[in-house]
């Protein structure tokens, strides 16, 4: 079949592909637990299609050997599943959030990474459109004429960035500050270890 | 999280097999599978393997630590012990499940080995339940849970860290100046 050694990632590094999967698999997870849309990884989403569309291209010329290409087949699949659920909980949290993250995205400078892929960024804008045009039409029009607008940031709940998370420590932290519940506690600080594993705000 | 998606983590581990037919190497993208030769072990995804055995084409080797002696002992010390004891494979609730149904012809004294897993779990279940209940009642802000394996986690984590939003969310807005809109 193909030959695996290298993968060019884009612009930084260079990257075995069972590198790339386990990196998708980590931003999946991420992706899934956190209270907020975090970056946008665009480059390892190309990345990842790039090689499922190479071993597809290479399963429909191989037509021989049922049992290797069925094995390939369930690969493809499998990561298939893992991209698409991804991309599902980024599209979850816009829909949820919308206001937020458009504005979020106009207000950051243009040397940050974005947040959005260009596609995610006009899913937003039409998503923000239709529900104006929508309230419009429903509610707003029949209403007296100095309630006919609403302001979408206040209408929409912003994500809590207060939500309590389980996390895995890959790298070693000192002095965490931990800020307390009641009134009778205090801060106090811990040290994350690697490895370990903490619920915490 | 559902917990087919813990069991699809899970897959990911490796086991060894013992094929029936012979294939050379393949390159899958998460890695290279080695050549397969009938009666030789190979170590190979459990997805795979499990499809390998449905299909009649190989026979799964157990894992070192799904041994009736091993997982009595760490019945034992999870008994004993009121914190988590470490475990051999973080994910040996669903490897069991999924080995023992499809592959209990391969493992010896399958019906022991699924008594003893299901009590070590009920054990850990038990601890996870008593230390939820004191972590809310104390109203800490922090936990170290350095040994529960992902599927434990997984049973409480809607209901304990909703509550803990909600009540995070209750008593901010006791506080004056201090209530948002979440």
């Amino acid at each position: 079949m193909s030959d695996h050694s290298e993968l060019s990632g884009g612009e930084e590094e260079l990257m075995t592909p069972a590198e790339l999967i386990s990196r998708l698999e980590e931003a999946w997870l991420n992706e899934k637990f956190s209270p907020e849309l975090l970056e946008n990884k665009s480059e390892l989403v190309e990345c990842v299609m790039e090689q499922l569309t190479h071993m597809e291209e290479n399963l429909q010329r191989v037509r021989k050997g049922d049992l290797k290409a069925s094995v390939h087949r369930m690969e493809i699949d499998r990561i298939r599943f893992v991209l698409s659920s991804f991309l599902r909980s980024r599209l979850k949290k816009i829909e949820k959030f919308f206001p937020h993250v458009l504005e979020k995205e106009k207000s950051r400078a243009d040397g940050d990474p974005s947040f959005l892929s260009p596609e995610e960024f006009a899913f937003a804008k039409e998503y923000l459109a239709n529900t104006e045009v929508y309230l419009r039409a429903v509610a707003l029009k029949h209403m007296p004429p100095n309630l006919q607008s609403v302001d979408m940031m206040k209408a929409v709940p912003e994500p809590c960035l207060d939500s309590f998370v389980f996390l895995r420590v890959k790298e070693k932290q000192e002095n965490i500050l931990v800020e307390p519940e009641t009134d009778e506690q205090r801060e106090y600080v811990v040290d994350l270890d690697q490895g370990s594993q903490h619920i915490m705000r | 999280m559902d917990p087919a998606e813990v069991e699809f983590l899970a897959e990911k581990e490796m086991v060894k097999i013992i094929p029936n037919f012979s294939l050379d190497k393949i390159y899958l993208i998460g890695g290279d599978l080695g050549p397969f030769n009938p009666g030789l072990p190979v170590e190979v995804p459990v997805w795979l393997a499990l499809n390998l055995k449905q299909r009649q084409k190989c026979r799964i080797v157990p894992p070192e630590w799904m041994d009736t002696d091993k997982l009595e002992d760490i019945r034992e010390q999870e008994r004993k012990l009121d914190t988590f004891t470490p475990i051999p494979n973080p994910y040996y609730m669903e490897l069991t499940k999924l080995l023992l149904n499809h592959a209990a012809d391969n493992i010896p004294k399958a019906d022991e080995i699924r008594t003893l897993v299901k009590d070590i779990w009920d054990t850990r279940m038990a601890k996870l339940r008593l230390s939820a209940d004191s972590f809310i009642s104390q109203q800490e802000a922090h936990a170290q849970l350095d040994n529960l394996t992902l599927m434990e986690i997984n049973t409480t984590r809607s209901f304990l860290l909703d509550s803990l939003n909600y009540m995070y969310k209750l008593r901010s807005n006791l506080q004056p100046g201090r209530s948002k809109d979440y």
